[in-house]
């Protein structure tokens, strides 16, 4: 422990043990988090008399995208066009409610103010409660009769989000100095005009990451898409892979396609935008 | 009412139209449902707390409260251990290796739960999956997790710790890189070995962090449906059947909307305690 912080703190030059201390635990690293993801895309592309092969094969097998058309023609499209749509929605909701609100808690001063704020500090950590909240929510949405429609998801989905991007953003507002506002209402803005021409130009990047969170939290959401829709051409991608697994049984061929194709538009995000996933977390996001 | 105040009244509206409509009013329209005799899903009239003292007759209700604590109690405390040794590590690596682990250590939080369980499965799978696999050319023999009851469990767990892991590295790491290189450098200075360091100072000056981490982890395990519904359905038996599996066959397979709804108020009372805890670690400030 002694050897390791002080080399850690005069930085020589890695020797073997030094490398070995890094790649051992990286490549443990790699295997672990990655292994289950790489094992599920290679098994996608197996012939089907390789997938249950022993022992297993890695390579020296013809790829096949045998199992992504089976996919294709049992709904995923359709599935996947609409978790675009419920998620898009989400984030476009859910930051157009939270900039302003955002705005308000740290710039204005109005009755109550405190106690909002605590509300919506607590409704963090709530919205995770998926399977409490859910059960009322179903019941509630049954009564006001938004069950099986295409507006139960995206209004879900924003609501459970949209804490988290009043947090982020007005984290960021905060930063922003207050002689910016102040100079721009003296120039005849509005203190609308101050949240269109400052706060939001201003705020981009907490906006780029809530919303990267959001559309991540929303696409991956599983139990609300599976008890509010019943009909098959609105529901979303995650409990489509789930009624999958009754209908495919054992066919780990199609699973596996299903699940690698569900994965691709995360990874897509994650890769341009990974960056701001780890500063909207750390900015304070909570969902576990 | 001044017209300032209506107009920042009008910048929030939105948000708490959204909140309440989603958050709010289906705890209070829960509370309503959960006393009254529900047929078929319909309110058919009041019948007081039959509903609630229907749950506490179960006999089974004991034994899914204690899976719920097992599964929930050793995820939340692996998964700290393991998350606070990965963000001291990774908070002493060079910058472009730290960005690099961060970066694999978070994929499994980005992915769903219901893809992350079903390759889980996948790679569990007892006889032919990969792990029995690796098990036996080890030389560990037969490993057939999901047979077992003990073996489903730790499988569960293992999942929970897998996925969540990375949101607790990001947060304590983001915690560690707060603390002043002064305090532990002026330790060291002072005669204390790493692990003193460690323990009088990285760790007390963590505690607000650890506590988060642990609430929204406590939070997230206790409410995870997909994990057991999709890796073992709650089986073997009732080996893997946790609260929020329960709530949710109740409620959707055996449409028991009555007791499921007074159920999922109880878990929400249960909640409640947790975000109580949670927004006084906060520093919110408004």
């Amino acid at each position: 422990m002694s050897n390791a912080s002080s080399s850690a703190l005069l930085r020589p030059k890695l020797g073997l043990g030094a490398s070995l201390a890094l790649i051992l635990p990286i490549g443990a690293l790699i295997i672990v988090n990655l292994l289950p993801l790489f094992w599920g895309m290679l098994t996608s592309i197996k012939p089907e008399s390789v997938i249950f092969a022993m022992p297993p094969r890695f390579a020296g097998f013809e790829p096949t995208n045998a199992h992504y058309e089976r996919v294709f023609v049992s709904g995923f499209a359709q599935s996947f066009m609409i978790s675009l749509f419920y998620s898009g929605v989400a984030v476009v909701m859910a930051l157009a409610c939270a900039l302003p609100a955002a705005y308000a808690f740290d710039r204005f001063d109005f009755p109550f103010r405190q106690s909002l704020f605590l509300l919506v500090v607590a409704s963090i950590p709530l919205s995770l409660g998926a399977a409490a909240l859910l059960i009322p929510n179903y019941v509630y949405f049954v009564h006001l009769g938004l069950v099986n429609t295409p507006y139960a998801l995206p209004l879900i989905y924003a609501a459970h989000q949209l804490p988290m991007a009043i947090w982020v953003v007005k984290g960021t507002i905060e930063g922003i100095p207050r002689e910016l506002d102040e100079a721009s209402i003296i120039d005849g803005a509005t203190r609308f005009g101050v949240l269109r021409h400052v706060m939001l130009p201003l705020s981009r990047p907490a906006l780029g990451a809530a919303g990267t969170l959001a559309f991540v939290g929303s696409w991956n959401e599983f139990v609300a898409g599976s008890v509010m829709i019943d009909a098959p051409w609105l529901r979303p991608i995650q409990p489509l892979i789930y009624s999958f697994i009754g209908f495919f049984g054992r066919e780990w061929g199609p699973l596996t396609a299903a699940a690698t194709l569900a994965i691709v538009p995360i990874l897509i995000v994650f890769a341009l935008l990974g960056r701001l996933i780890v500063s909207g977390l750390t900015k304070g996001s909570v969902k576990g | 009412m001044r017209s300032s105040t209506v107009s920042a009244y009008s910048y929030i509206a939105p948000a708490f139209a959204l909140l309440g409509l989603v958050l709010f009013a289906p705890v209070f329209y829960g509370g309503w449902y959960s006393l009254q005799d529900i047929r078929y899903g319909a309110p058919m009239g009041f019948a007081g707390f039959k509903n609630f003292a229907r749950l506490l007759e179960e006999p089974d209700m004991g034994a899914t409260l204690l899976r719920t604590f097992i599964h929930t109690g050793f995820s939340v405390v692996i998964t700290i251990v393991i998350a606070l040794g990965l963000a001291v590590w990774i908070d002493r690596l060079a910058p472009r290796f730290a960005f690099l682990v961060q970066i694999i250590v978070i994929v499994p939080w980005i992915i769903s739960t219901v893809v992350a369980a079903l390759l889980f499965r996948w790679v569990f799978l007892n006889d032919i999956g990969l792990a029995a696999w690796a098990a036996r050319s080890l030389g560990f023999g037969s490993f057939q997790p999901l047979t077992s009851p003990a073996g489903a469990m730790s499988l569960l767990i293992a999942i929970s710790v897998w996925k969540r892991i990375g949101y607790a590295v990001i947060i304590l790491l983001a915690g560690l890189k707060g603390i002043p290189d002064d305090y532990t450098e002026a330790a060291r200075i002072d005669g204390a070995n790493g692990w003193q360091v460690f323990r009088r100072i990285t760790l007390p000056l963590l505690k607000t962090p650890l506590l988060l981490v642990a609430i929204v982890l406590t939070l997230s395990n206790i409410n995870t449906v997909e994990t057991p519904l999709v890796t073992t359905g709650g089986g073997p038996g009732d080996a893997t059947r946790i609260l929020a599996i329960d709530v949710y066959e109740r409620a959707f397979v055996n449409f028991d909307l009555g007791g499921a709804t007074a159920m999922a108020l109880l878990m929400f009372a249960g909640n409640i305690i947790l975000v109580v805890a949670y927004v006084r670690f906060t520093k919110w400030k408004a």
